[in-house]
């Protein structure tokens, strides 16, 4: 192997030496504030620093949507996020949906939409930002908006149902 | 009568039936005479809240004070050997706590490292005998950021030896070795032939002979949560997370480590677990990551994690890799009369041949299977849902073949051919009878079940005859099999009850990969027990010490559900003896029974009340019965004469069940005929511009002889068929035929199914009472996902009248079948 530029790392060091800044975010209706390395994603700060584990990376690279997290009132994926360019955005994470009792995570429970249940928080994190902006969302605009996750189990159908339920059930039905 | 009178009498009772239970040839005869929760809809998920909300801790997630990472040097080489290495950059850079290195005076020659039989492995070996394998050097530092770095500063000198990739090439004359450590003869692994009947007899009484081949190329698990663990120790005694399919095994692994430690003294911990459908877990060098967290985290006195990357992920794969030959024989009714088959795997790990089908669960009289077992410069293969790949696959074909080639509807093909290690049905239905079971046509009742659900009268045809409006073409097929969950192993639960509110705790370690199993668990239990659902739980991530079957060597509820159900009976009787037993002594004598003159079996006991049943207004809550514990212990309040209260403490309300029970793998045992079917159905269209293979509707019926939980089981019927589609479209490990590097061990490029890619599933179960676990139920888990990628082979040809001759069947394959490529 040469020694330079052989993996993403050293090609990341040479592009971009690391640095270090303090950034202030909003996490849950909780501000944190932090010192992060311009290589750490918000993946990595969330999992590992501020112990929010919902934010699974299932690929690590943009794939599967299992690291999925509400940014600004957009889903966004958290292992395609530097966290140094989070500062002052508002965040929130699965751990957030279930505490604010959103009525998808009964919805989930209910139908069962999970198994291994390690892509179920990115799905349920997409699901909610779908319903913020889309609130009589149809079946296939769920489906569209839920293609990008990745479940190796085949969960698949059991969500579509769950988010109509939860969407019904957000309108008072 | 006095509590271990009443033990003498009634304990061996539900043990002997027990014993008699591993009569593994007959029916379940001690079924219970009315469901409440086993086989109910809607019972609440023990993993759903937590799963659904993050919450849920993997042992990826896993985080402990001091801990360091640790991540493993790969080989850039399919095939290399380790001249000499050079860490000493690694082992400088600040933030590295330990590099540990082939070399290292520490390590064995060999350890056990686990799989799906005890191994002996290197721990880090020298050789690569695959690209990506981890060899040579691991790296602990504060962060698996420093970890990272420190590898690409490890300098090695290699030797690059041949590689080869296909398994019919690695068995050519003067073929490179391509693991001379382990297989200095040739790279022919094994030689395995399965022969039943006269095959020229077969052959002569055929109408028709077909001959045709097929290759399955390199897939593989792909689980959510990447291989990793956590080793720690404290003072003397380890301490494991482990990322396992079968954490008793990883267990007793570790206790095989350093000279030997005592089980007693491990603990181990099985967090919730992203799946790996087998895969990773029956691997060879699967504990090998803990093996060398073990002595880093002695070394530095600090506990270390370590864990692969994606791509890392994509270690080894299935073992249905090979190319398969066929030549049938058949009559114009369908009728099979012999098969001939021939399999030249890659790497394949178990012996399973390419007619072990056919033998299972048909009447063909004259089989043929011979099977060679080729090793090739790519990862391990082994079970991943499941070892029966390499047998369904050509029974799929097989099937799809005959009926296509004398134009008769598969279906028909089907049940002509049902039966038993060549035997017919009538023979199969004086076997029911007399071991007890239902005289049922599984696979009839699978079939109707199944027509109906996909309109098959109405909308099958022959092939390439049906073209749409949108001008794809449309097609439909069936196949079938066996159920083939061997209902076999050894298994222990525990029940206890809770004092206070006499809820019950299940007590077991196991895996929970999703299967909604402990949920099941407890359905038994409160059946078993008389209890509300919502007072039994069973959290299985800690270890009690019992050997308790995970999802494991096929086989999950079917033994494990004797288990729980045998500790469950036991648990009733203590309970009803107890209750009708002076309720507690001590040194100043015993108190009243909770129901004076009553015998236990006056009693019994509903919804978490034990009540007479002559007089059910008479009655008690459980929770009531077992009573407080006291704010000060047991016995407290008696012991220290706060007046003559009595407190209401029982004896310990706890029991232990185990099942032993053998399976029906013909070598070692008596052969235990296969009563259960499945059948399977699809709609496609084929786009033969682009060679697209739309999956419109697939139908899973499923025979799993007793239902215990609904949802369970439809998830591994839905969850199967998008494995099984993604792996008949779309799923292939790609190496460089060049340089045998991987080139897709990353999401993007390694495709399963998405949420788009079956338009509609229909899931229909049929209980028939024909499975060999409890209440008649066996499994459902493998069969799915294994069965549906053999679909699409004869449902193209149903659209297009070509055969593809290689799955997964991608637009480029389907083009080529079509001349148009």
């Amino acid at each position: 192997m040469s020694k330079e530029g052989s993996t993403a790392l050293e090609y990341a060091k040479v592009a971009a030496p690391v640095t270090e800044a303090p950034v202030r975010f909003t996490v849950n209706g909780e501000v944190h504030e932090l010192w992060v390395k311009s290589r750490w994603t918000l993946q990595y700060v969330l999992h590992d620093k501020l112990g929010l584990i919902g934010a699974k990376a299932f690929c690590d690279r943009g794939e599967c949507g299992a690291c999925s997290v509400i940014m600004d009132g957009r889903p966004i994926l958290s292992c395609m996020t530097l966290a140094i360019e989070c500062d002052g955005k508002n965040i929130e994470t699965v751990e957030g949906i279930a505490k604010a009792r959103h009525p998808l995570i009964e919805a989930y429970v209910k139908n069962s939409c999970m198994q291994c249940g390690f892509c179920t928080p990115g799905f349920v994190v997409t699901a909610k930002a779908l319903l913020d902006r889309n609130p009589n969302a149809t079946e296939e605009e769920i489906k569209e908006a839920l293609a990008g996750n990745l479940c190796r189990c085949g969960t698949y159908p059991q969500h579509p149902k769950a988010v109509l339920e939860a969407a019904k059930k957000l309108q008072g039905g | 009568m006095a509590n271990n009178e009443m033990s003498k009498i009634l304990e061996p009772d539900e043990k002997s039936k027990a014993l008699e239970l591993q009569d593994n040839l007959r029916a379940d005869k001690y079924p219970l005479k009315e469901y409440n929760n086993i086989g109910k809809r809607g019972v609440r998920r023990i993993d759903g809240y937590e799963k659904a909300s993050g919450y849920a801790e993997y042992t990826i997630d896993v985080q402990l004070p001091g801990m360091l990472h640790m991540r493993f040097f790969t080989s850039p080489y399919p095939h290399a050997e380790i001249k000499s290495m050079d860490t000493s950059k690694a082992e400088a850079l600040p933030g590295v706590r330990a590099v540990l290195r082939y070399d290292d005076p520490e390590l064995p020659r060999l350890a056990n490292l686990g799989g799906h039989f005890d191994s002996e492995a290197p721990v880090l070996p020298k050789v690569a005998h695959f690209q990506g394998e981890e060899v040579g050097a691991v790296v602990a530092a504060d962060s698996e950021e420093i970890a990272e770095e420190a590898l690409t500063l490890i300098d090695v000198e290699w030797e690059e030896r041949p590689f080869i990739l296909d398994p019919e090439e690695a068995l050519q004359p003067g073929a490179p070795l391509v693991n001379p450590e382990e297989f200095p003869d040739g790279n022919l692994e094994k030689k395995t032939v399965e022969e039943h009947g006269d095959m020229e007899k077969g052959f002569a009484e055929a109408d028709k002979v077909i001959e045709f081949k097929c290759r399955r190329t390199h897939n593989t698990w792909i689980g959510p949560e990447r291989p990793c663990g956590v080793f720690r120790w404290n003072g003397e005694y380890p301490e494991v997370w482990v990322k396992q399919q079968r954490p008793y095994v990883a267990k007793r692994v570790v206790a095989s480590w350093f000279g030997g430690i005592p089980m007693n003294k491990i603990q181990i911990h099985c967090p919730y677990q992203g799946a790996s459908f087998g895969g990773w877990s029956q691997l060879e060098w699967n504990m090998g990551g803990h093996y060398c967290a073990a002595v880093v985290a002695k070394r530095v006195g600090r506990p270390v994690k370590w864990k692969f990357n994606r791509r890392e992920d994509f270690y080894g794969g299935e073992m249905d890799e090979g190319v398969y030959y066929f030549e049938v024989g058949a009559k114009n009714d369908g009728t099979i009369t012999a098969v001939r088959a021939k399999s030249v795997m890659a790497n394949q790990q178990y012996p399973f041949g390419p007619i072990t089908h056919f033998a299972d669960n048909t009447r063909i009289p004259n089989l043929y299977g011979e099977r060679l077992q080729a090793r090739v410069s790519k990862g391990p293969t082994t079970a991943v849902r499941c070892e029966q790949n390499p047998n369904t696959l050509p029974f799929s074909l097989v099937f799809g073949r005959v009926a296509a080639e004398l134009g008769l509807d598969p279906i028909e093909v089907a049940l002509k051919n049902d039966g038993c290690e060549g035997e017919d049905m009538a023979w199969l239905d004086g076997y029911k009878a007399a071991m007890g079971f239902p005289v049922r046509d599984s696979l009839r009742e699978c079939v109707e079940k199944g027509k109906a659900a996909i309109d098959w009268d109405n909308k099958w045809h022959a092939s390439g005859m049906k073209k749409l409006p949108n001008g794809n073409m449309h097609g439909m097929a069936f196949t079938w099999t066996h159920e083939w969950d061997d209902s076999a192993g050894s298994s222990e639960m525990a029940i206890r009850i809770e004092r206070n509110d006499g809820t019950a705790s299940i007590l077991s370690c196991r895996a929970d990969c999703g299967l909604n199993a402990e949920t099941a668990y407890c359905q038994v239990a409160a059946d078993e027990l008389g209890m509300r659902i919502e007072d039994v739980f069973y959290r299985q991530q800690n270890d009690p010490g019992f050997f308790t079957m995970s999802p494991d060597s096929s086989t999950n509820m079917s033994v494990n559900g004797f288990a729980i159900r045998n500790a469950a009976r036991i648990l009733k009787r203590k309970i009803l003896e107890a209750a009708t037993a002076p309720k507690a002594m001590s040194q100043r004598g015993s108190y009243a029974p909770a129901f004076p003159g009553m015998k236990p079996e006056d009693l019994d006991i509903k919804d978490s009340v034990i009540y007479v049943k002559a007089n059910p207004s008479n009655r008690m809550t459980l929770a009531e019965f077992v009573g407080p514990s006291g704010p000060a212990g047991p016995m407290a309040v008696y012991e220290f004469g706060e007046g003559a209260e009595r407190t209401a403490f029982t004896p310990p309300l706890f029991a232990h069940g185990w099942q032993v029970q053998m399976g029906s793998y013909k070598e070692h045992h008596r052969p235990r005929p296969r009563l259960c079917r499945q059948a399977y159905f699809i709609e496609i269209e084929v786009d033969t511009e682009t060679g697209d293979v739309e999956v419109k509707n697939v139908v899973t019926v499923n025979d799993v002889g007793k239902v215990v939980n609904w949802e369970g089981c439809e998830g591994q019927q839905y969850g199967g068929a998008y494995m099984g589609i993604g792996r008949a479209l779309s799923e292939e490990v790609i190496h460089d035929p060049m340089t045998g590097v991987m080139l897709n061990g990353n999401l993007l490029n390694y495709k399963f199914a998405t949420m788009l890619d079956i338009e509609s599933i229909d899931t229909e179960l049929v209980e028939t009472g024909l499975g060999y676990g409890p209440y008649g139920v066996i499994g459902i888990g493998e069969d799915v996902g294994t069965v549906t990628p053999g679909l699409l082979i004869p449902a193209i040809h149903n659209a297009t009248g070509k055969w593809v001759d290689e799955l997964p069947a991608t637009p480029e394959r389907v083009l080529r079948a079509l001349g148009r490529a």
